[in-house]
Formats: structure tokens, sequence, C-alpha cells
């Protein structure tokens, strides 16, 4: 089949609003992880949790989809020849953020952990610190391609929210081993914490990445 | 068009076409080697501008060099393109610097020093003082192009993807804008020194008219052409051995460049000087290697004191010594291959010029 040749203008057009699609899709993920840990706590696990997981399931695949497709057209039109890899590490970086917001939530929907009451509001808190780091991320790589010496000031905002949900989770974790819970059940809820911390690190991870991206760029 | 003034020709065209392999790398080499445009995109514009400035705009710079020494005998045109030619493959196989421009000039003086003519000192130190100038004003072009675009790009904040797409196409216009710049001022080079001694009559293709003058300048455009087709290998190297280039730079660097080689061969712009009352820009074929150099310099400088530390200062300072070496190499060479042509060979290489006095 011949392959379809498009405008140098529409191709860009279409890149540039995959991107775009890929950004919005990890922001309103971590908008969908917030709601259903919430919404977990809340009630359990019931058919909203359940949308929710279905949502974010979708995200992961499409982001999957997106993030493939934008590296190949940017190596197959040799596009942004200096910085293509960077933007594939950044798409990347955001496909992983992807993936830990479903397999956190896919634990949950598994192991359907019960969580004390006195721990809600810490475990609330922890998971909304770790969403809004994923969410500055989203906000930083917006930034990195059109204005990217502002990059940094979202960078920070990152650092800080990754130590807010680290400060959180230790304090969880240290209350769980003094409590009078069952081990089974201290290690079960330790792990779950652990993977919402281990989100927030990613969203670190992401953001030292594009601080170095950005200053790249601003060259 | 006979056979001899064609074989005498030769070393003209193979001047051409190592300065379209070595000099098309100026105009087209940091698109190419920041992989912002494909190398038979760029050959192909800048082979069909080359040719174009070269036919319509070769005039201004080619009276500029005939002014330093009127070669009069096609042995002689042929001799100092010749050595014009040696020196610059020779000074290229040794990976040094070289400019085509320095090595006409320094070849048209050998001439003038074998044939006794007196070289003007005015037209010489005019000559010299572009090969200060050039660079010079390719760096000030470069500081105010990126400080320009550098506030543009952080005014409109266009998008990485749209930066790049109107970077692609700003590398072909800029590009075809040098090789015009280039066609324009160098062909001086190529064949400027066969202009007195030429013969060629005007033809007439269609409604399109070209002087003798035009018919030579078409062939020197050709054969620099030619030989931007075999520039693929420098095109990928050039503007990193300075400094690293990236490619809103590489673009300011074209433009720079363009622009230094536009302004020292464009007859209109020396018009509108000259209607304006300010000083006229003489108008002689310029180093586009010294114009480059001086671009990638302020570009550098424009960063600030980062930008000017990752100078590597000595690629610049041999760049320099091949800048101070090449004219004197050439000159003794186009002296040496004339005294072999006119007494080995029997070829006349100048005709005595019989002073007389106006009446």
């Amino acid at each position: 089949m011949a392959e379809l040749k498009i405008s140098p203008f529409r191709r860009t057009r279409i890149l540039a609003s995959q991107i775009d699609e890929m950004l919005d899709i990890v922001s309103q993920a971590a908008l969908a992880f917030r709601h259903a840990i919430g919404h977990y706590i809340r009630s359990g696990w019931d058919e909203t949790a359940e949308v929710k997981y279905r949502q974010l399931d979708e995200f992961e695949s499409r982001g999957d989809k997106l993030r493939s497709t934008i590296g190949q057209t940017l190596y197959t039109e040799m596009l942004l020849p200096d910085t293509s890899g960077d933007v594939l590490g950044l798409l990347s970086s955001l496909d992983r953020l992807l993936d830990d917001m479903e397999h956190c939530l896919e634990v949950v929907r598994i192991e359907r952990p019960e969580i004390p009451p006195e721990y809600h509001d810490g475990w609330l808190e922890c998971a909304t610190m770790a969403a809004e780091a994923v969410e500055q991320v989203v906000a930083a790589a917006r930034s990195y391609f059109r204005d990217p010496r502002a990059a940094r000031d979202y960078v920070h905002k990152i650092h800080y929210y990754e130590k807010e949900t680290q400060r959180t989770a230790l304090q969880i974790i240290e209350q769980l081993f003094q409590s009078d819970l069952g081990l089974d059940r201290k290690l079960q809820l330790r792990g779950h914490v652990w993977l919402i911390d281990r989100l927030a690190d990613k969203a670190d991870d992401a953001g030292d990445a594009l601080a170095i991206y950005a200053v790249k760029r601003s060259v | 068009m006979d056979l001899t003034f064609i074989i005498f020709l030769s070393s003209g065209l193979l001047l051409g076409w190592s300065l379209g392999a070595n000099d098309a790398a100026n105009v087209f080499g940091t698109a190419v080697g920041s992989r912002m445009l494909r190398f038979h995109v760029a050959a192909v514009v800048c082979a069909v501008f080359v040719v174009l400035g070269a036919v319509v705009s070769g005039a201004g710079a080619s009276h500029g060099l005939g002014r330093l020494g009127e070669i009069n005998a096609l042995g002689g045109s042929f001799t100092v393109a010749l050595a014009a030619a040696v020196t610059v493959y020779s000074m290229t196989k040794l990976g040094l610097p070289v400019s085509t421009t320095q090595a006409v000039v320094g070849g048209i003086v050998g001439w003038n020093l074998f044939s006794h003519t007196a070289t003007d000192p005015a037209v010489l130190t005019k000559i010299m003082g572009t090969w200060i100038a050039a660079p010079i004003l390719g760096g000030l072009f470069a500081v105010v192009l990126y400080r320009v675009t550098e506030y543009f790009i952080r005014v409109v904040k266009p998008h990485a993807l749209w930066l790049d797409q109107w970077t692609r196409i700003g590398f072909l216009v800029a590009g075809a804008l040098g090789a015009y710049s280039l066609g324009a001022n160098n062909i001086a080079n190529v064949v400027g020194v066969f202009v007195p001694a030429s013969d060629l009559e005007s033809i007439s293709i269609g409604a399109v008219t070209l002087t003798g003058q035009q018919r030579l300048f078409l062939l020197g455009g050709l054969a620099v052409a030619a030989g931007v087709f075999f520039s693929r290998r420098v095109m990928m190297t050039v503007g990193k051995n300075i400094v690293t280039v990236g490619p809103v730079g590489g673009w300011v660097v074209v433009v720079a460049h363009s622009l230094v080689l536009f302004v020292f061969s464009s007859e209109l712009l020396q018009t509108s000087l000259m209607r304006l009352g300010l000083p006229r820009i003489p108008l002689i074929p310029v180093s586009s290697s010294q114009a480059v150099v001086g671009a990638v310099c302020g570009l550098a400088i424009a960063h600030g004191w980062r930008g000017a530390r990752q100078i590597r200062w000595s690629v610049l300072r041999n760049i320099a010594l091949g800048w101070l070496a090449t004219p004197a190499i050439a000159a003794l060479i186009s002296y040496v291959a004339l005294y072999f042509v006119q007494n080995v060979f029997q070829q006349p290489v100048y005709q005595p010029v019989i002073a007389s006095l106006g009446m």
C-alpha cells in the first residue's frame, strides 16, 4: 500500500496535538487516581471505584499507543533532531507515571486492603500529594515545549510534593508498626503506601530529567 | 568558444568545483550537520541559487577583483586559477582551513610580481581590509540576529515542533539567499581572472540574452554547482569545530554569513548607500569561510561569558594562521608556475602594456 504523504504543516499540527493529548491524559489520570483512592477510603471498592480504575486502564493503554506513535514520527521524519531523544525520554517518564498509577489502583482492586479510620486522612493526603507531583510534572512538560526557561518553576514544586508524599508515607508506616494490627496487615498496608510513595519518586525523577532537558533547550 | 579557451578555462572550473565542494558547507553545513535538512535537498537548492547568483549578480565583485590585476593573457589566467586551486586543494588535504578568495588574491599578486605590473596598494588594502571586516561583520550580524530571534521566541513562545518547522523553512530561505550571494560574490574567484582575456560573445536563448561575461559566469557557476554535490562530508562537520551550534543558532549563522556576502556583492545596496550619502561598501569577493567563522564566534559571544568560554581558541588560532599563510603560499605557487608555463611550455602569461598618454 502506498504511504500517504501529508504536508509538513499538517504533520506538525497532528504531532503537536498528540503530545498535548498525552499530557492531558496524564493530568486526567492523576485526577482519576486521586478520586479513586479518596472514594475507596470513604466507601470501599464499589462501582464508582471500578469506573475510575477502568478509566485509568484506558488512559494507560492510550498513553502507550501515543508514546509509540510520537516516537516513530519523530525519528522517521527526523523532527526535533537535537532534542528528539529528550522528548522521547520525557514521554517514557510520563508513560511510566501512568503505569504506576494504574498499578497502584490495580493492587487495591485485587487486595481490597482494610484501611483503619485513623489512617484515612494521612492516606488521602499521601495520595493527593503524589497526584499533585504528577500534575506538576505535566505542567513542567507543557512548559518544556513552549517556554523551557519557565520549566524550573514547576520542577521545584515537584520536589516539594515528592518530599511531602515521602513524609506522610513514613508517618503512616511508623504509626502502622506502632499499632496493634497484625503483622500481615501491617506489611500489606505498608506495601500500598510504598506504591503511592514510589509514584511520587517517579514524578521526582521525571522532574530532574525535565530540568536538564529544559536547560538543553534554552541554550 | 574555441578549444584553447576551454583548455585554459579548465583550471578555473577546477577551482570552481573545489569552491563548491568546500564553501557550500558554509551555506548549508549547519542545516545538514544538525539534520534539519537532507543533504540532497540542500545540494539542489544550493546549486540552483549559486548559478543564478553568478549569472545575474556576479559582475560587481568581479570588477573589484579585476582592479587588483587585469590578467591579459589566457595562459596567465589559467596559471593563476591553477595556483589558487592547488593551494586550496593542498591546504584542505593537510586539514588546514583555507579561503578561496585569499588564494585567488595571492595568485593575482604573484602574477603582478611576475609580469612587473604594479599592485595598486589602495585596492590591495581594501581587499585585505575585508579579511578583517568580513568576520567582524559576520560576528556583529550574528549577535544582532541572535538577540532578535531569542526575543521573538521568548515573546511568541512557539511549540518546539513549530519552532522546528519554522527553522527548517528558515534554513531553506536563508540557504537560498546564501547560495545566491555566494554565487554573486565568489564567481569572481572562479572565473574573474579570465574576464579580461575572454572573447566570448553575447548569445540569446529565447527571450534571455547572456553577455559574454555572463556566459563565462554561467560556466563557472555550473562548476561550483557540480562541486556542491561533493560537499556532504564537509557539511556534516562544519559548525562543530569552533563551538557546537544548535538548529536555531545554525540558522543565525547562515543568515549572518549570507548577509556579509550580500553586502559585498550587491550593486543595488551600493547605489542606495551612495544616494543616501553613506560610505560605499567595496564590491569585492570576500571569504565565505571567514564570514562563517566570524558569525559562529559572534553567536558564541551573544551567549555571554558561558558561550565565549565554549569557543575552542586553538582551532580559531589555526584558522587565523591559515588565513595568513594562504595568500602567501598562493602567490609563491603562482609566481613559480608562471615561470614554468612561460619558459617550459612556451605560453604567453601576460602581454606587456604600453603606457599611453591621453590627449
